[in-house]
């Protein structure tokens, strides 16, 4: 099986690739635009400079060759969402070729790395068509792969590293996305059109597997076509458009001349899942853990980064889970490591704490190096209290009461204190166990 | 003293834009110069521009019936600048329709001659070649893509410069073909055209490929008639051209013969590129979003496309057809990569030659046509009324057309080239020039 992709994502710039429009397309419709983005006559392209920088990033994260020059093509053809019916793309001259991404010991090459716009939004009722010109020359990227993914469990596992690598480049493609997919099970080639969203390629993937398998089992002919996805019926149907590079016609934008890309500074990639193995490989914890907090998180990462020389990627792991909670991941190093510290000394982390952490107070943990110490308080005050003792088992108030009278005295976490206490007076003390 | 310094140095009577506007329509009902003149007109020397260029809030068609109604919401750069520096928008200048003919009668009226109704103007400029041949005191912002500027200049008596390519920016320019075209200057001297060039030169952050570059005024002592464009030249001007040669050796200019192989070849490349831009830059016409709108709403679009194109003239949908064919995968390495080759090898043959001297040459092949000769040609013919105006087109050079003799009462011009973004130069051969030929002028709006 072979499968391909072409993947378009939008560059989140602040204007559009050739005028000074907004290019956030939420914006009330039609209000981001210019004669620029409308293609009136005697309106020119100018480059958005940003926008070159974020593909040659992009390019480079992928492993491509990025060239000193760089051209544009115009790529024409009659649709009403495209304001002068060429759309201004890239080819042979584009930002990036011949690249490579690597992911769970194998590779997926890409083929090309273009910059393009974008055409309108069409928006369709029973009985009208309208236009949003919004969306029309926002910068995108279009990733072309060559058909090395193998099977649908190898285009998650792309899908999640494509992912991850434009993540940290501050491209998030969970928002928005528009995938074509080819696919071939036989000879012939089938391409499947217009996907939108990570969760639909999947689903389009697994549809077109099933349908091309099913013609194969049946013994008939698989037809190299173009199909569409629908997604409430999660298939596939044959599209009715017919366009082949003959008919697009390309030709060079003259009005954008060559462009030198040899002084732009792309961005550094950052491989999170070479990371997280590194990290599960140093600290003998888990890869698939590390993973999942760092992939698509920017401070997750820079958390783990802050606090690698602790050696307890556990300890490190769970602070990270308590501060995803109270959704507080954007803590500072220091903070971080103070928390830590805390967690080390088994004090039960609350919002109250990481406020506290956060405007750099002071939390007072006396003994907290030495957690034997808190159970020789335990000891002591078992001895003291002997009447009450004989009282707990009878008198939930009394265990409650010893609890909140030792956490007070240690400023320890009451949980921790009730599960040492408990297991003292029961006899079954086994030693400190991890939080 | 340019006709610019001249015209703000003179007292002018108070009723003197009423009265030109109303002698310039007049005449212009005959001649066809403008499709749209300006009679609120009340300061500044007056200036024309081509009606591909957009002017804010001013019908702007260039010529076609699909773009009727077009009100730009901008002005091109060009004609900022000429408002900026107090210049008085006069109006917009007839053309053949996109730009797309030789003779100026590719239009809703038919350019004509301002020596004798019965020729042509020339074309596509034709309007801003005749609207300065019969203005006193008036500057003409026009455009060339394959001749557009020099052709026109050529046949109305006036002196037309085409800067190098990328000096002046585009941008509110209708593109014919973005590759080729150049904005440029129609006017009654050299001396006006370097004023004017001052003006509306230099970086655009809107025209890419506008770049600011200085201009150079490097002289040549040494002028070429290059041998293979003589070739195809009328058997009538000729004697006229080598007496005009000889007139300039007569001022210190040593005229020489040379050769460049492979000119022939220009034409061919020239209209290959010029129609495979031409028909991507056409099919943004579709009827719905400015012009000439099809209000047939309910139809599939691309009935609804089809429809709203059938508005094309003849000849912009023969570019179209020949350049979508250019353009079709199959044919693209034989025509169009072709063509692009064959325009950088042109230019590398002339580049060496042009920092020698400059070259001249006649600037049409053929006298001034008779309106029902010229409408009687083929469009292979028509093109190949270029063949003296491609080469420096093509190869984005600047070069200047001025009068150089009359036959028969008709002007004939010469054209002179030079290395790019050495402008400056050629415009003072022609300063020279004119100061021992006096250009003949029909008529004289607005004099004071």
């Amino acid at each position: 099986m072979k499968i391909g992709l072409e993947v378009h994502v939008a560059l989140p710039t602040k204007s559009k690739l050739f005028c000074r429009c907004s290019a956030d397309a939420s914006e009330e419709p039609n209000t981001a635009i210019c004669p620029i983005c409308m293609g009136f006559p005697g309106s020119k392209p100018m480059l958005n400079r940003e926008a070159v920088r974020m593909a040659l990033s992009i390019a480079r994260a992928l492993g491509c060759k990025t060239p000193s020059n760089i051209s544009f093509l115009r790529k024409i053809y009659f649709y009403p969402d495209l304001p002068k019916s060429f759309q201004i793309t890239q080819l042979e001259e584009a930002v990036g070729r011949e690249g490579l991404v690597e992911y769970k010991e194998r590779g997926v090459r890409i083929r090309r790395v273009q910059i393009e716009e974008d055409p309108a939004k069409i928006v369709r009722g029973d009985e009208y068509t309208l236009l949003d010109f919004n969306r029309s020359g926002v910068p995108l990227v279009e990733i072309v792969t060559e058909p090395d993914i193998s099977g649908e469990d190898d285009l998650r596992d792309f899908m999640t590293e494509l992912r991850s690598i434009l993540y940290y480049l501050g491209v998030d493609i969970e928002r928005e996305l528009k995938v074509d997919l080819n696919i071939s099970l036989a000879e012939q080639r089938v391409e499947v059109k217009n996907i939108t969203g990570i969760k639909n390629i999947a689903d389009a993937a697994h549809y077109e597997i099933e349908r091309q398998e099913g013609l194969i089992r049946e013994h008939r002919a698989i037809a190299a076509e173009t199909r569409s996805y629908n997604e409430e019926k999660m298939s596939t149907v044959q599209s009715r458009e017919k366009e082949s590079n003959e008919e697009y016609g390309f030709i060079y934008e003259p009005d954008l001349a060559t462009y030198d890309v040899s002084d732009i500074v792309p961005e550094d990639p950052v491989y999170a899942t070479r990371i997280a193995d590194s990290y599960a490989k140093g600290f003998h914890a888990n890869a698939q853990q590390i993973r999942e907090a760092i992939l698509f998180n920017r401070d997750t990462l820079r958390l783990i980064d802050a606090s690698k020389d602790s050696n307890e990627m556990r300890i490190v792991m769970n602070g990270i889970a308590i501060l995803q909670r109270h959704k507080a991941l954007d803590i500072e190093e220091g903070e971080f490591l103070r928390l830590l510290e805390l967690l080390r000394n088994g004090t039960e982390i609350d919002a109250g704490i990481i406020r506290r952490l956060r405007l750099g107070e002071e939390i007072n943990i006396n003994m907290r190096a030495n957690l034997d110490e808190l159970d020789d308080e335990i000891r002591k005050t078992i001895e003291n209290e002997g009447a009450l003792i004989e009282e707990y088992k009878s008198n939930k108030k009394v265990f409650n009461f010893l609890v909140g009278k030792i956490a007070k005295k240690y400023k320890a976490s009451p949980r921790y204190v009730s599960e040492r206490l408990r297991l003292i007076l029961e006899g079954e003390e086994k030693g400190h166990r991890a939080l | 003293m340019s006709s610019i310094r001249e015209f703000s140095k003179r007292e002018k009577p108070e009723d003197y834009y009423l009265r030109l506007v109303e002698e310039l329509k007049k005449l212009n009902n005959s001649l066809n110069a403008f499709s749209v003149i300006n009679e609120g007109l009340s300061s500044g020397m007056p200036f024309s521009v081509k009606d591909n260029i957009c002017v804010e809030g001013i019908e702007t068609t260039a010529s076609s019936k699909v773009l009727k109604g077009y009100i730009p919401p901008f002005s091109a750069t060009a004609v900022e600048r000429m408002l900026a520096s107090g210049f008085g928008f006069l109006g917009k200048t007839n053309m053949d329709e996109f730009g797309f003919g030789t003779f100026g009668l590719n239009s809703e009226k038919e350019a004509r001659n301002p020596f004798d109704e019965k020729y042509v103007a020339g074309g596509s400029s034709s309007g801003a070649a005749i609207a300065t041949s019969i203005l006193r005191y008036h500057i003409a912002i026009a455009e060339s893509t394959g001749g557009s500027i020099a052709a026109p200049a050529a046949f109305c008596g006036v002196v037309g410069f085409t800067p190098t390519y990328g000096v002046v920016s585009r941008y509110g320019l209708i593109d014919y073909a973005n590759s080729l075209d150049k904005i440029g200057i129609v006017a009654r001297s050299a001396e006006d055209i370097e004023e004017t060039l001052e003006i509306i030169k230099g970086r655009d952050r809107y025209d890419t490929t506008c770049t600011g570059r200085a201009l150079g005024r490097e002289p040549r002592k040494r002028i070429f008639i290059i041998k293979e464009l003589m070739e195809g030249v009328d058997e009538s001007i000729k004697s006229h051209f080598t007496g005009f040669a000889e007139r300039l050796k007569g001022m210190g200019y040593a005229v020489e013969e040379r050769s460049v192989s492979g000119m022939e070849k220009a034409i061919a490349a020239y209209y290959v590129i010029a129609m495979a831009e031409a028909s991507t830059n056409l099919a943004k016409y579709t009827g719905y979003k400015y012009g000439l709108k099809n209000e047939k709403y309910s139809e599939h679009y691309n009935e609804f496309f089809t429809n709203a194109r059938e508005h094309f003239g003849i000849e912009a949908k023969r570019r179209i057809i020949l350049g979508t064919f250019i353009r079709s995968a199959s044919v693209r390495d034989r025509y169009y990569y072709k063509a692009l080759r064959l325009r950088a090898e042109l230019l590398a043959r002339m580049e060496p030659l042009l920092e020698e001297g400059f070259v001249l040459a006649p600037v049409m092949p053929i006298k001034v046509p008779k309106i029902d000769e010229a409408k009687g040609l083929s469009p292979l013919e028509m093109y190949k009324a270029d063949m003296l105006t491609i080469p420096p087109n093509l190869a984005g050079l600047p070069h200047v057309s001025f009068p150089y003799a009359y036959i028969g009462g008709m002007p004939l011009g010469a054209q002179l080239m030079t290395s790019h973004f050495n402008d400056y130069s050629i415009l003072g051969v022609v300063k020279e020039w004119e100061r021992v030929f006096t250009y003949r002028f029909r008529y004289n709006i607005g004099s004071l």
